[in-house]
C-alpha cells in the first residue's frame, strides 16, 4: 500500500468521517455466502441490475412521455420515431418488465425449492414477497401509460374487480378511477403511481430485503446453517466471501443474461406479442372492446384463477370470490413461512408429498398461466378450477403434509455424507 | 425432476405457438415475408401507398423526412412529387380530410395506418389487399373474405383489372413492404445495432467466465 | 473457508483487469443511446427548420418580424439616405470590424448581410436576452441626442445600429447575431440555413 499513499491518505479521510471500509467489508469483502450455493442465487443480484435498467430507462421514457388521453398515444410514437434511440429506450423499459417477471419467478421459486423462507428468514422472505406485490402494481400501472386498446382495458377491466366488493365497491372504483369511466384523469393518477410512489416503495422494500438478507447471510441447497461451524478467526468454514467470488459469478451471469435479454429486444422486441401486444397498437377507444383481452404474460396465472370462479358460494357473487381467490394467489406466498412446519428446509431432504406438491404448484402455475392466456372454452374452464385446485393445495395443505412425512436427515456440514 | 422440465417445455411452447396463430377472418393467411432492406421495393410501396391511400389514411407518426431518408429518395424530388399540400418536409404526414365530410361521404373515419402492420400483422395486409371479390349486396359492390361486410372500397380494382395476377400480387407486396417498414421505422437500424451488441457481450462474457473460473481456483 | 492463494496471480492481474475494462467500454456503450437521447428530436428539428420570407412587400425603412427556432428575426429594409450612416458611423461602434463570429463568413462585410440593403439580425440583445426596439431614423431620441438609426434595448440601454453592430460603451458586448441566411430568388429569403453555395 506504501506505493498509493495519496489514494489511502484520501480514503483514510473519508473513512474517518463515513464508514466506507466498514461498510465494503460487511457487505462485500467479510460478507460470507455458503460454499454450495448454485445457479439459483444469481438471480438476486440479476434482479437489482434489471431494477437500475428501469429506472434509468424510465426516467428517459418520462421525459418525452405526455400523461393526458389525448397525448398519450402519440407521444410514445414520437418517442419510437422522432426521439434518437428512443426506440431502443423503449423497448428495453418494455422487455426489462418483462424480464423482472422472469428472473423473480425464478428468484421465488428458488426459496420455495430451497425453503429459504423458513425462521431465520421470514423477514427476507415477507420483504421480497412484498417487493412483488409492488411490482404487480408498476407492471400494471405502467401497462396503461401507452394507452393503447389493451392499455385501456386492461385498466377497466382490473378497475371494475374493485366494484364487486360489496356495499361500497362501485363508489370505491369511481373514486379510484376519478370519473365514472376509465379516462385521462384515470391514465394521470396511475402515471403519478408509476414514476414516484411505487418506484420510491420498491427501492425502499428492496433496500430492506437486503439489509435483512446481510444480517442473517444466504440459505443453501442443503438448507444447512454455515454459521455454525467456525474457524479461529470466526470465519465460516463452508463459506466464501462475497467479493471476489460471488461478485465474479455475478458478472458472468449478468453476461449471459444480457446475451439473451439483448437477443430478444434488439431482434424480437414484441416477443410475438408477449412483450408488447399487438392490440395495444391501436388507440384506446372506450367504444369498442377487442375481440380477445388478455393481461400480460406474467399476470396469466392469477386472470385464470378469476376465470376459474364462474359460481357464488355463501351469498359471494361469482364475480367478488374471483377476485378474492385472484387476491389470495398472490398474497398466499407471504404466510409460507408459517404454513411450512417441516423440520428441514431444502426440497432435497423433505419427503415425498413435498416434491410431489412442489411439482404440482409448478405444473399448476403453467397450466394456468397458459389458460389465462387463451380463449375461454368449457373444457379449459374446467382445466383452470382443477389446477386452481391444485395451485392452493400446495399451500393450504403444506401444514399437513410438511409434519407428518418422512425426511431425510440434513449433513452437518456441505459436502458431508450422510 | 426431468419428467417437470419437459412438461414444462411442452406447457411453454404451447404458450409461445398460441401467439403466432394469426388468420385472416374467413381463411387462412397467405405466407407473407416482408424484406425492408429493399429499398427499390419500399419505394414503389410508398408511390402506390400515396395515390391511392393516403387520400383518406393518414401516416401521422411518421414524417416525410424520415421516410425519404430511410427510402434513399432525394429531399427535393420527394417535396416536388410527395408531397400535395403546403406541408414542409418534416411534417407529420398528416391529411386534410375532415371527420364530418368522412362521415358523410364514407360513413366511418378511415382509421391512421402507421401502425397498421405492428397491429394486424403484415400477412393480413397482404391477404386482405389480394382477397376483395364482386358482391353487389354492398354498397360499393365488394366485399372482402378476410374482413366481412367491409366499408372501404376496392380502390384498387382498375389496376387489379388491368394487371396480370401475378404483377398485381408484386404491387401488393411492395404496399405491404412499405407499410410494414412504415409501422417499424427503426427494424434495419435496431438489427445492425443489436449485432454489434451481442458480439461485444459474447466478448465479455467470455471473460468475465475466465475471470469467474480464475477466481473458483482459491476454493477447490 | 480461508480461500487460497492464487495460483498464478499474473494471469488473475489480467483477467480481472481485461474484464472490468471490458465493463466500462460496455458501460460506454449504453450511455451513447441515453446521451444521444438528448439531442432535438425530429419534431424539433422540423419545428426549427428554415423559415422561407416573401420580402417583396418590405418597403425602405420598415422592418418584419419572423420566428425562427422560436426567436424574433427582424429583416429590416435599410432606407437608401440611411445606408451612409450605416458605414459612417464606424467611430461610435464597439466592433466595427466584426472581429466577433457573430454573423457567418458571408455576412462578415460592412453591410453584415448577404444582399445591400437588407438586413437579417436575430433580434436578442446579447446583454441579457431582451429584444430591443427599431428606431430607424436618423434624429434625436431621448436615449442619444445624436441617433443614427438602429436599435435601442429598453431593458439596461444598449444600442445598436441598423445592421445590429453594437455602440461601444453600453452593456451589450458584442453585435446583434446575423442568423444563417440566402436568398433563394431576390425577393425569397431563407432565414435558417446557408444555402447550397
Amino acid at each position: 500500500m506504501s506505493e498509493n499513499t495519496i489514494g489511502k491518505k484520501s480514503l483514510n479521510w473519508v473513512d474517518s468521517r463515513f464508514p466506507i471500509v466498514d461498510l465494503f467489508e460487511r457487505h462485500l469483502s467479510k460478507y460470507y455466502s455458503p460454499s454450495n450455493i448454485n445457479v439459483w442465487y444469481l438471480f438476486g443480484f440479476l434482479l437489482l441490475i434489471v431494477l437500475v435498467m428501469q429506472i434509468l430507462t424510465g426516467l428517459w421514457l418520462m421525459m418525452n412521455y405526455t400523461n393526458t388521453a389525448e397525448g398519450a398515444f402519440s407521444s410514445i410514437e414520437y418517442i419510437m420515431r422522432d426521439v434518437e434511440y428512443g426506440w431502443l429506450i423503449r423497448y428495453m423499459h418494455a422487455g426489462g418488465a418483462s424480464a423482472f417477471f422472469a428472473l423473480i419467478y425464478l428468484h421465488m421459486f428458488r426459496g420455495m425449492m430451497y425453503g429459504s423462507y423458513q425462521k431465520p428468514r421470514e423477514l427476507i422472505w415477507v420483504g421480497g414477497w412484498f417487493v412483488y406485490v409492488l411490482l404487480c402494481a408498476e407492471g400494471f400501472t405502467g401497462y396503461v401509460l401507452p394507452w393503447g386498446q389493451m392499455s385501456f382495458w386492461a385498466a377497466q377491466v382490473i378497475i371494475s374487480l374493485v366494484g364487486s366488493i360489496p356495499y361500497f365497491g362501485e363508489d370505491l372504483a369511481t373514486w379510484i378511477r376519478g370519473d365514472y369511466i376509465v379516462s385521462g384523469i384515470t391514465l394521470s393518477r396511475l402515471f403519478a403511481f408509476h414514476v414516484v410512489l411505487l418506484p420510491i416503495l420498491i427501492i425502499a422494500v428492496v433496500f430492506f430485503h437486503i439489509l435483512a438478507l446481510h444480517e442473517i447471510g444466504s440459505n443453501n441447497p442443503d438448507g444447512i446453517d454455515v454459521k455454525k461451524h467456525t474457524d479461529a478467526d470466526g470465519v465460516p468454514l463452508d463459506a466464501k466471501p462475497f467479493f471476489p467470488y460471488d461478485i465474479s459469478h455475478d458478472f458472468y451471469a449478468l453476461g449471459v443474461f444480457l446475451i439473451i435479454f439483448c437477443s430478444v429486444i434488439f431482434f424480437f422486441p414484441e416477443g410475438g406479442g408477449y412483450i408488447i401486444e399487438y392490440v395495444n397498437y391501436e388507440p384506446a377507444n372506450p367504444l369498442s372492446t377487442p375481440a380477445h383481452i388478455v393481461p400480460s404474460w406474467y399476470y396469466t396465472p392469477f386472470y385464470a384463477m378469476l376465470r376459474a370462479i364462474d359460481f357464488s358460494l355463501f351469498g359471494i357473487t361469482a364475480k367478488f370470490l374471483g377476485f378474492i381467490v385472484m387476491a389470495a394467489g398472490i398474497a398466499i406466498f407471504a404466510a409460507l413461512p408459517w404454513l411450512d412446519r417441516s423440520p428441514v428446509k431444502s426440497i432435497k431432504y423433505k419427503g415425498i408429498f413435498s416434491k410431489t406438491f412442489l411439482s404440482l404448484f409448478v405444473i399448476s402455475f403453467f397450466v394456468l398461466a397458459y389458460l389465462g392466456s387463451v380463449p375461454p372454452t368449457e373444457v379449459k374452464n374446467l382445466l383452470t378450477k382443477v389446477f386452481t385446485i391444485g395451485y392452493f393445495s400446495y399451500f393450504l395443505l403444506m401444514p399437513i403434509y410438511t409434519r407428518y412425512e418422512k425426511c431425510k436427515p440434513v449433513p452437518e456440514r456441505v459436502g458431508e455424507a450422510i | 425432476m426431468k419428467i417437470l422440465l419437459f412438461l414444462v417445455s411442452i406447457f411453454l411452447s404451447q404458450f409461445i405457438l398460441s401467439a403466432g396463430e394469426f388468420n385472416c377472418g374467413s381463411i387462412k393467411c397467405d405466407n407473407y415475408e416482408a424484406d425492408v432492406s429493399d429499398k427499390a421495393s419500399l419505394q414503389r410501396g410508398l408511390s402506390t401507398y400515396m395515390n391511392y391511400c393516403y387520400g383518406c389514411h393518414s401516416l401521422k407518426y411518421s414524417r416525410y423526412k424520415r421516410v425519404a431518408e430511410d427510402l434513399l429518395i432525394p429531399i427535393e424530388m420527394y417535396e416536388n412529387n410527395l408531397i400535395y399540400d403546403d406541408s414542409k418536409i418534416g411534417d407529420l404526414m398528416e391529411i386534410s380530410l375532415s371527420k364530418s365530410d368522412a362521415i358523410n361521404w364514407l360513413g366511418a373515419y378511415p382509421p391512421d395506418l402507421t401502425l397498421e402492420a405492428r397491429l394486424r400483422r403484415p400477412d393480413w395486409i397482404y391477404t386482405y389487399l389480394r382477397n376483395y371479390y364482386p358482391d353487389s349486396s354492398r354498397p360499393y359492390g365488394v366485399n372482402n373474405r378476410v374482413y366481412q361486410n367491409v366499408n372501404m372500397p376496392h380502390v384498387l380494382e382498375d389496376m387489379q383489372n388491368s394487371l396480370t395476377k401475378l404483377e398485381y400480387d408484386r404491387v401488393i407486396y411492395d404496399l405491404t413492404n412499405f407499410m410494414t417498414y412504415v409501422a417499424d421505422p427503426s427494424a434495419e437500424q435496431r438489427k445492425r445495432v443489436g449485432t454489434y451488441v451481442l458480439l461485444f457481450l459474447v466478448i465479455f462474457t467470455a471473460f468475465a467466465y475466465m475471470t469467474y473460473r480464475e477466481f473458483k481456483k482459491d476454493l477447490k | 473457508m480461508q480461500p487460497k492463494s492464487p495460483p498464478n496471480p499474473g494471469r488473475r492481474k489480467f483477467l480481472t483487469y481485461s474484464t472490468s475494462f471490458l465493463g466500462l467500454i460496455g458501460a460506454f456503450f449504453t450511455a451513447i443511446p441515453f446521451i444521444s437521447a438528448f439531442k432535438p428530436s425530429a419534431r424539433a428539428e422540423a419545428a426549427g427548420a428554415p423559415v422561407k420570407v416573401d420580402i417583396s412587400k418590405l418597403l425602405p425603412g420598415e422592418m418584419m418580424t419572423i420566428e425562427w427556432r422560436g426567436r424574433p428575426i427582424f429583416v429590416v429594409n435599410i432606407p437608401e439616405e440611411n445606408t451612409s450612416f450605416v458605414t459612417e458611423n464606424l467611430a461610435r461602434l464597439a466592433d466595427p470590424d466584426m472581429a466577433d463570429p457573430s454573423q457567418p463568413d458571408y455576412a462578415k462585410n460592412e453591410i453584415r448581410s448577404r444582399k445591400k440593403g437588407i438586413a437579417v439580425l436575430t433580434g436578442v440583445c446579447t446583454h441579457l436576452g431582451c429584444a430591443p426596439k427599431y428606431y430607424p431614423e436618423a434624429k434625436p431620441e431621448d436615449f442619444d441626442s445624436n441617433w443614427q438609426g438602429g436599435f435601442f434595448c429598453p431593458c439596461h440601454g444598449s444600442k445598436f445600429d441598423l445592421v445590429g453592430r453594437v455602440y461601444a460603451n453600453v452593456p451589450a458586448p458584442t453585435n446583434l447575431v446575423v442568423p444563417p441566411h440566402f436568398f433563394e430568388k431576390d425577393n425569397l429569403l431563407v432565414i435558417g440555413s446557408d444555402g447550397v453555395s
